[in-house]
């Protein structure tokens, strides 16, 4: 089979993406966008799945991408990954947009484009590729951000993001100059190689090494550098922070796995006396207890959401640091437990657009009061994903939290894991709290409440969504050694 | 120590660089702060002759001072006297220490990666490195596949611009 196949994601995306312009442009109407955006997305998601059961061994001239793309089963794990979480963002927008008189065809290009730079990033495997990847996902997820313009929430949020955005790839790029310059390579491997050889002693490599743990760290919305992602989120029209929840968070993680482990592997960079693995564990602790001490005192719901959010960083990070004693298993949990994170969190947002409509939107707990008997065809969704979320059984997110714990636990890290199952309970409190208010309060007197909308597209990716969480909640092997075959990529 | 003319060149462009980012961000005036930009995208495009990279600063000239600076300027002056920013000494200590700390922490990073630096043996560049054709025939041989993927870039740059900037929609809320 020819190179054509093996990198016909891309090439779906970004041709589907320049077909919809196209059409947006030269069509009067443009209803069926979010359609075919979909319909896009799902293409390359199974053409990602086709090259995978293909075998990449049979396919010739992969190597001529090489050092900028890496097409391998990592990769193709993220492009089924990031392809299923702008289809949901899709759906919903395609019932959010027009609710809200949002609906431009723009939006779906971003979407697709951004997925486009995401999965270049997931597939880098050279700084100046990932760099490119990475500007490529975070304007779209900017434009995005500011899409709702005559509201002075979003542009405040879009700015943020962008000011902060643009900061940490530019602390990120130093870092990138600075290895290069110890090193003499671009290339993940030739780096990975050079520091191995050596050139990983010197103070150079330890502070171009910080650089880059705090861009990567502010990519993912780690604390201490999470200060734009509450606003961020709250601004950005709900299917936007569904996005940038879900893929570009995905796209960072895959980032982070890869120049971790590829270009910092070796035993002077990740052991747990030096390098990133101590550091990452103490952001990992600061990220989960702080994200689920403010979380817990949110009144808004997308607010909390989207602290929820950055908890979920932190307990992924858990499954990073473990990383370095098992690549394999590590890597593994932090791939499924991103699939179980994005089907949920894609979920939740989805049933909190249907929850509400225009003029009448759900966003704090008190809109969301008596809500599941009044409509309880809205609520039940709701309920379900936010059970997800806590990580409580018979749901998708439960294995996920189960297989960070495991891999954790394996790699010695007892203290980590303890931490990260204590903060894992207290998030059950303010998940759980939204279901007190769905189903145990009734509004007061006279309080605005909200009305759940109608909408096939929203009930299509909630409909998918509950589908796949219950699935991996129910028989999780079958992803899991989906997971694990893609997390042994070589380093 | 003994400095050649080309450290001296280094120096001054150097310095300049670093003044004139300065004067872009501590200059109220923003005309001042566009002249400061120009300045820093001089010396660059002057740091990119001393390293034999001829085209990379003509397009540093062309793009960035000719193209955007001017666009700043032009921007500038259809704000008008509105483009002043206000006067406003809220957080201006926090500014200072900030600033001040993190200026701290780079210079002591920097100290740091040139006391113990080991810099990697690169391999010299030819002769005709850094010329139009040299570049081009890199571009599009062997970084042909980072060339076509900035095209997301660019396109999606374009879409992004558009999706904030145009006009308002009929029946859009306002």
């Amino acid at each position: 089979m020819s190179l054509t196949f093996a990198i016909s994601p891309f090439l779906i995306i970004a041709f589907g993406a320049m077909a919809l312009m196209l059409s947006e442009a030269f069509a009067k109407r443009s209803n069926g966008l979010a359609l075919g955006t979909t319909i896009v997305f799902a293409a390359a998601g199974a053409f990602a799945m086709a090259v995978w059961l293909y075998g990449l061994e049979d396919i010739e001239g992969l190597d001529t991408l090489t050092p900028w793309l890496v097409v391998d089963r990592f990769s193709l794990f993220f492009d089924v990954l990031l392809c299923l979480g702008g289809a949901l963002a899709a759906l919903l927008a395609g019932g959010y947009l027009p609710e809200h008189n949002l609906d431009r065809g723009e939006f779906y290009s971003l979407l697709l484009f951004s997925t486009f730079g995401a999965m270049m990033l997931a597939a880098a495997g050279d700084v100046l590729t990932l760099f490119i990847g990475l500007e490529t996902m975070s304007i779209g997820a900017y434009a995005l951000t500011a899409f709702r313009r005559a509201s002075a929430k979003s542009a405040e949020g879009a700015l943020k993001y962008f000011l902060l955005g643009s900061f940490a790839a530019a602390l990120l790029l130093f870092g990138f100059a600075l290895i290069y310059g110890a090193t003499g390579h671009t290339d993940l491997v030739g780096i990975g190689a050079a520091l191995k050889a050596g050139a990983s002693k010197q103070p150079m490599v330890v502070i171009a090494l910080v650089l880059i743990l705090a861009g990567l760290a502010f990519k993912v919305s780690a604390v201490p550098f999470h200060m734009w992602t509450p606003d961020a989120y709250e601004g950005a029209p709900t299917p936007a922070t569904t996005y940038m929840a879900v893929a570009v968070k995905s796209g960072a993680f895959a980032m982070m796995l890869r120049v971790l482990l590829t270009a910092f592997g070796d035993p002077s960079s990740m052991s747990w006396s030096a390098g990133w693995p101590p550091v990452l564990a103490w952001v990992a602790v600061l990220t989960m207890t702080v994200a689920n001490l403010i979380a817990g005192r949110q009144e808004s719901v997308k607010r909390m959401l989207a602290y929820s959010s950055i908890a979920h960083a932190g307990y992924i990070l858990v499954a990073v640091v473990a990383t370095m004693r098992s690549q394999t298993l590590a890597g593994a949990s932090v791939l499924f437990y991103l699939l179980t994170y994005t089907v949920s969190t894609a979920g939740a947002f989805g049933a909190l657009i249907l929850c509400g409509r225009r003029g009448a939107e759900a966003v704090s707990y008190e809109d969301l009061s008596g809500i599941g008997r009044r409509h309880p065809a809205a609520a039940l969704p709701f309920a379900l994903f936010l059970v997800s979320l806590a990580g409580i059984p018979p749901t998708a997110g439960f294995f996920g939290k189960w297989f960070i714990f495991r891999a954790a636990m394996e790699s010695g890290l007892t203290w980590l894991t303890i931490i990260a199952f204590i903060n894992s309970v207290i998030g059950a409190y303010y998940y759980l709290r939204v279901l007190v208010y769905m189903y145990m309060r009734e509004p007061a007197a006279g309080a605005p409440i909200a009305v759940p909308m109608r909408s096939g597209y929203v009930t299509a990716a909630l409909l998918v969504s509950a589908l796949l969480v219950l699935a991996l909640g129910l028989s999780p092997t079958r992803s899991l050694d989906v997971a694990v075959q893609a997390a042994s990529f070589g380093g | 120590m003994h400095m050649t003319l080309g450290d001296w060149y280094f120096a001054l462009c150097g310095l300049v660089a670093v003044l004139g980012a300065f004067v872009t961000v501590s200059n109220p005036n923003p005309i001042r702060g566009a002249m400061g930009l120009l300045l820093m995208i001089l010396s660059i495009a002057g740091l990119f002759l001393s390293l034999h990279a001829q085209f990379l600063a003509a397009i540093q000239l062309i793009v960035y001072a000719g193209a955007i600076v001017v666009l700043f300027l032009f921007v500038i002056m259809l704000l008008g006297p509105s483009a002043q920013s206000p006067r406003d000494g809220r957080g201006k200590i926090a500014r200072y220490f900030g600033g001040g700390l993190f200026g701290l922490a780079f210079m002591g990073g920097g100290f740091l990666v040139m006391r113990g630096a080991k810099w990697a043996g690169l391999p010299p560049v030819d002769a005709d490195f850094g010329g139009i054709d040299k570049f081009g025939q890199v571009l599009f041989s062997r970084g042909v596949v980072p060339f076509e993927l900035s095209s997301a870039l660019l396109m999606i740059a374009v879409v992004g611009a558009v999706a904030i900037a145009r006009g308002k929609h009929k029946g859009e809320e306002s």
